[in-house]
């Protein structure tokens, strides 16, 4: 019996012992093939000192809320999404190798005038008005990062999207820098903290980039 | 779709009668490429970085001496004697006739300095410092090349893809000498030669000066050669040989 | 959110193991973060780069550079391919200017000695200091400005300031070229340093002039010597007549070893050979010689034996280079000559009589030959005290000098670069109040009682009128390119011109800017630009104002290629036909040889040897780097049992020593050696400090018996060897190769 009940105890824990051992191995596989899973902080999105709501400033429409009710002011109008263009704030994105982020004195330039009000509370905005007061940067949390090795520029993306023929991915013809964004980025709008969707490994730019015969020589972004 | 990218094949070619020796493409080059400060020990341990540098041969002895320089970088060899000792292929030759050292593949086995016939490999044996007031001057398109790292000449491909991009891409035009020039984007080091001694083009481009260059010299009735040609490496740099007034024809140099 | 995957990646850290795992793959903190500026520049673009046209203040040529600028900082300098005088090229020197302007030793605040340290003050407080002490001052004339050579609107606004203050100014070069001047001056009669037209000449004969290296305006005249080698179809001949194998030597045709000294002597032997056999100008040789044709230099015959033992050449030779030179097949023939001929005691001789060749075979005024430059376009940046600005003071003047009661010292190391006789130090030490305008604590800056940490020339106003010119009317414009790296600097013009208001010197009137007020260097430059923008000529014109400004700020100047000096000599000044007087200083013991030091090639004079880049750039004919050398003959140093490194002291006169190792090449005359300047700071910074020896403090300060320039390679030593050796960090034999016997790595080839 006590041989019977040491070999269940070992197969037992063999077998707990491999089942953790396969969840980890299973999660660094993941991770390393595509994007993380969303526990313990990974794959998610990171926390920001600002929660800075991309859906007002980008979406389109009235503003829903979690139960996809219309948001409304205490008069009863709806609050609508301000549906400003991506290169409004990211103006550096078809011009040069970043995005950017916008400097803070753009952000008051609206802001100076849109203040909190009891029926419409913009949480962060004290950290901004600080920011701006004591004239110092705000320190954002990168949602995107590539390694030191890699020489990404958006500019030549984005002038190629934004050619006629060159259709995107989901097979629509970009009129402007901002119709592509969301190709790499996701519907950012619609994310109520901004976290990475793709996994932007290399073979991620690889399979792309030789789907639209882009080069795929190392100089062309290893140097 | 568009076309696909315009093929080119970029060479140098280095009149040796006009380099003088003065170093400014040496520094040229530090400058541009991010390469650490070389300091005294690094030179005592002989293992200074310059991707271009002016080696000195002498020649005969007080009062009939001379001193000859010449400007050697990384020769971008056709046939590369580093490429396939890379058990990782961080070295390959690309598309547009260079010879590519890929950083974040390296794994620092030094065998590709080796193995080049022109000792023009350089390894990075520590962790690149600078003072912190110093890295202002880093140059944002060029990676660091972190401790275990091979790096060689790129023929500053960042400017070139740079160019690529302005010209090929914004212009819709093919990227030629006078492309390059008109938009600086020469190579430091041939920006900045004083005499003109390096100049930098496309052999595929039949209207470039190197290829006018190319066909003046190369066919056995100019000056051009190719360095150590007998080794086999097919090297996209042409030299010009040096005109002495007391040479025979062809002297043997020697180190 | 519970957990960040930072905080994760901590915690899995706590262990020992952990943290060695993984505190080396960690992401630093700063890079998984992205900041926000504050404030939205109009004129910027993230990872956008901008060129600026500027000038390159690092080498008295002033080469007109562009600077890439990404995001406020500077990254690159390159040459600027319009300004007339580079032409898109640089050298080295230029390059490093950048670790000048973010060299982690900057003085970053004024500083005030308090005993043995300098404590930081505020620029109120040290101005207040200033004005207390010089407005107080009961005799100005005893008040001395010392500066670099200045030029341009620089050199108008501090020859104004002395004006209405009272006292003296001296521009302060380390191996001034007061010797060349004069020999100009007195040869063609020109103020300003002529155009050799190197690109366009085809046999160029040099004397001592190391002009592709170091020697008044290496970038120009290298470019011009790429095309004089390979330009068309006619390759020109160079011949370099050196006590030493300068790099410049290295690349002539032939090198002519002449004894140190003796350049004057081999000059007027040519002659001698040029007018006996009729070949030269018939006209100007009788000029030359006041009609006594070639008998007047009988004593220059390269048959006697007095020519033999000055020049050391023997007589075939010089008569073959004289035949060369008066050939009308090499035409057009060029001579020219500085650098060690014009340092001896018959410094002014040599020089007179190799420019006086040019005359005799007339190669004045021509293409290939040497031109004449016109004065700047306006007439208050050539007048004579703005000229004098520009012209160093001599040795001798160094040493007569009366000792100054408040001395104001800007961006020059008298201290280190001056000889020991002239007692520079004891004249700091003297004055009462010393002020120091310095981006550095050198050796000068070091002693003064307060130090004023000025913007460097990329974050600064200024102007320049190239000398030598390009031939024709420039003026080079220096605008600020980088806000100040430092909050503490300010620029020395804007300073001197509220010191000057603070002083009560109404300076601004005298400068013509009454009517702005508390006016800066901008100002000033605006007020010379626009007079220039009246004159209405040239490569900038506008309807505006405001346009003319944008245009001569964009292209890096101004400059009209149509000005041209077709003048030609007036007068032809007769050749000093009696024998100079060459001595050198000598010292007892010792196996005896000729001192040849020499400028080098990357650190300069010394003010730049600072900067790492320079400091680690291979010296051309040894590789040398980080060091003093002594360079000496290879047979000469096996009879002495010298190998590469042994250290030697080497002595001169006075009993004045250094030591420093040897390293043979066969290219030094067996009596000769030579050892570069500038290194052997005792202060500047932590690159220069301890690095090599002083070799200038080797020099006696013998003087040219007319000119009083310091006669710097007048020197013999004594050199012994030490029981020592090091291995001297160099390029060479960086990398293992071997000797291919089948392939050359350089081939050559005989001309077509």
């Amino acid at each position: 019996m006590i041989r019977i009940a040491a070999l269940i105890a070992l197969l037992g824990g063999l077998a707990a012992g491999g089942l953790v051992t396969t969840i980890v191995l299973i999660f660094v596989l993941r991770a390393w093939w595509s994007t993380p899973f969303e526990v313990l902080g990974f794959g998610g999105p990171p926390e920001q000192p600002i929660p800075f709501p991309h859906g007002v400033h980008a979406g389109v429409g009235d503003l829903l809320d979690e139960d996809g009710n219309v948001v409304t002011y205490a008069d009863g109008q709806p609050k609508t999404a301000l549906g400003l263009d991506c290169t409004y704030c990211h103006r550096n994105v078809d011009k040069g190798a970043s995005a950017s982020v916008p400097p803070v004195e753009q952000c008051i330039f609206c802001h100076k005038a849109v203040q909190e009000g009891e029926d419409n509370p913009l949480p962060g905005l004290a950290n901004l008005i600080s920011a701006w007061e004591n004239k110092e940067p705000v320190v954002w949390e990168r949602v995107h990062r590539l390694p030191d090795s890699v020489r990404f520029v958006h500019e030549a993306h984005i002038r190629y999207f934004t050619q006629p023929g060159n259709l995107l991915p989901s097979g629509e013809q970009a009129t402007v820098a901002a119709n592509t964004c969301s190709t790499c980025h996701g519907d950012v709008a619609a994310m109520a903290e901004v976290k990475q969707v793709r996994s932007l490994k290399m073979g991620d730019c690889l399979d792309c980039h030789r789907d639209y015969s882009a080069p795929t020589d190392c100089t062309t972004c290893h140097y | 779709m568009t076309t696909n990218r315009i093929s080119h094949k970029w060479g140098m070619v280095v009149d040796v009668d006009r380099c003088t020796g003065c170093q400014s493409c040496v520094v040229a080059c530090q400058a541009e490429n991010n390469i650490p400060i070389n300091t005294e020990d690094v030179f005592r341990q002989r293992r200074a970085i310059q991707w271009i540098h002016v080696e000195r041969y002498w020649e005969g002895e007080f009062p009939d001496v001379r001193a000859r320089f010449i400007p050697v970088f990384c020769q971008h060899c056709e046939n590369a004697p580093c490429e396939p000792v890379c058990p990782v292929y961080a070295t390959y030759h690309n598309n547009q006739g260079m010879n590519v050292q890929v950083y974040n593949r390296c794994v620092g086995t030094r065998y590709c300095a080796n193995n080049c016939t022109y000792n023009v490999r350089f390894f990075n044996y520590w962790e690149p410092v600078w003072p912190e007031s110093l890295r202002n001057q880093l140059n944002p398109d060029v990676s660091m090349r972190s401790r275990g790292i091979m790096e060689k000449c790129s023929f500053n491909v960042q400017r070139l893809q740079k160019a690529q991009r302005v010209v090929e891409g914004q212009q819709g035009e093919r990227l030629t000498d006078e492309k390059l020039k008109e938009g600086n984007y020469l190579p430091a080091c041939v920006q900045a030669c004083p005499t003109n001694a390096l100049v930098f083009g496309d052999f595929l481009d039949p209207d470039s000066q190197v290829s006018h260059l190319k066909e003046e010299h190369l066919d056995g009735h100019g000056r051009g050669y190719k360095m150590l040609e007998h080794v086999g490496t097919e090297p996209n740099v042409i030299y010009l040989k040096k005109v002495d007034i007391h040479a025979k024809e062809v002297v043997k140099g020697h180190a | 959110m519970g957990i960040t995957r930072r905080q994760f990646l901590k915690w899995s850290g706590v262990s020992a193991v952990g943290a060695v795992a993984f505190n080396g793959c960690l992401i630093p903190e700063q890079e998984l973060q992205i900041e926000s500026p504050v404030f939205l520049p109009e004129d910027l673009v993230n990872g956008i780069d901008n060129w600026y046209a500027t000038l390159c203040r690092m080498d008295p040529e002033g080469c007109g550079i562009i600077i890439r600028v990404v995001e406020g900082r500077a990254k690159k300098v390159e040459g600027n391919p319009d300004y007339p005088i580079n032409q898109g090229k640089h050298h080295a020197r230029s390059e490093a200017g950048l670790q000048a302007l973010y060299h982690p030793d900057r003085i970053s605040e004024p500083l005030a000695r308090e005993g043995d340290a300098h404590v930081p003050i505020s620029w109120d407080e040290a101005r207040r200091r200033i004005v207390d002490r010089m407005a107080g001052m009961s005799d100005r004339s005893k008040f001395l400005l010392v500066t670099q050579p200045l030029r341009g609107h620089q050199a108008l606004l501090a020859s104004e300031f002395v004006k209405a203050y009272g006292g003296r100014s001296m521009a302060y070069e380390t191996l001034e070229q007061v010797t060349l001047r004069r020999s100009i001056l007195e040869v063609f009669g020109q103020e300003r340093l002529p155009v050799f037209d190197i690109q366009a000449c085809k046999y160029l004969l040099s004397f001592g002039a190391d002009f592709l290296s170091t020697w008044v305006s290496p970038v120009k005249y290298s470019r011009g010597y790429g095309e004089l080698r390979q330009g068309s179809s006619r390759r020109g001949l160079h011949v370099q007549v050196d006590p030493r194998f300068s790099m410049t030597a290295a690349n002539a045709d032939e090198w002519v070893p002449v004894k140190p000294g003796g350049e004057g002597v081999l000059a007027m032997s040519m002659a001698y050979v040029i007018m006996r056999d009729g070949l030269g100008d018939q006209a100007a040789a009788d000029a030359l010689t006041g009609g006594g044709g070639h008998e007047a230099l009988s004593a220059f015959s390269p048959d006697s034996q007095q020519v033999r033992d000055a020049t050391g050449v023997e007589a075939g030779r010089i008569k073959e280079l004289a035949h060369a030179f008066a050939d009308p097949r090499n035409r057009p023939v060029m001579a020219i000559g500085g650098g060690s001929a014009g340092a001896h005691t018959s410094g002014l001789f040599n020089l007179r009589a190799i420019y006086s060749l040019n005359v005799l075979v007339g190669s004045v005024n021509t293409p290939g030959g040497i031109q004449f430059n016109p004065p700047p376009p306006l007439p208050e940046l050539s007048t004579t005290d703005v000229m004098a600005m520009g012209v160093p003071a001599s040795y001798r003047e160094w040493k007569e000098m009366d000792r100054p009661q408040v001395l104001m010292i800007r961006g020059v190391n008298p201290v280190h670069g001056l000889p020991a006789d002239a007692n520079f130090r004891a004249a700091v030490e003297g004055a009462e109040f010393v002020v120091a305008f310095s981006s550095f604590m050198d050796e000068t800056t070091a002693m003064a009682d307060l130090v004023l940490p000025e913007h460097t020339y990329l974050e600064d106003w200024g102007d320049d009128v190239p000398d030598p010119g390009p031939g024709y009317q420039v003026i080079g414009f220096q605008q600020p390119v980088v806000s100040p790296f430092h909050a503490g600097t300010r620029g020395f013009a804007d300073e001197l011109m509220a010191l000057g208001r603070a002083l009560g010197l109404d300076l601004d009137s005298r400068l013509g800017l009454a009517n702005v007020t508390d006016p800066t260097m901008e100002d000033l430059l605006k007020s010379g630009a626009e007079k220039l923008w009246e004159v209405d000529r040239g490569s900038v014109r506008a309807s505006s104002f405001d346009g003319f400004w944008n245009g001569v700020l964009q292209r890096g100047g101004w400059w009209d290629t149509g000005t041209v000096d077709n003048s030609g000599i007036r007068n032809i000044s007769p050749l000093d036909t009696a024998w100079p007087d060459i001595s050198i200083s000598d010292a007892p013991g010792g196996r005896a040889f000729n001192l040849v030091p020499f400028v080098s090639n990357s650190i300069g004079d010394g003010h730049l040897a600072h900067l790492p880049w320079l400091q680690a750039t291979p010296d051309p004919i040894t590789t040398i780097v980080w060091h003093t050398w002594v360079e000496m003959n290879t047979r000469t140093a096996e009879e002495m049992g010298l190998s590469k490194g042994d250290m030697v002291v080497v002595t001169a006169e006075g009993n004045r020593t250094v030591e420093a190792p040897v390293y043979p090449h066969p290219a030094v005359p067996p009596d000769t050696v030579s050892m570069p300047i500038g290194q052997g700071h005792t202060a500047f910074g932590q690159y220069a400090e301890g690095v090599g020896v002083n070799t200038l403090s080797l020099l006696a300060g013998l003087t040219d018996s007319s000119t009083g320039a310091l006669a710097w390679a007048a020197t013999r030593v004594r050199v012994v060897k030490s029981n020592l050796s090091i291995d001297i960090p160099r390029f060479e034999g960086n990398q293992f190769a071997e000797e291919a016997d089948e392939q050359a790595i350089i081939k050559i080839t005989k001309p077509e």
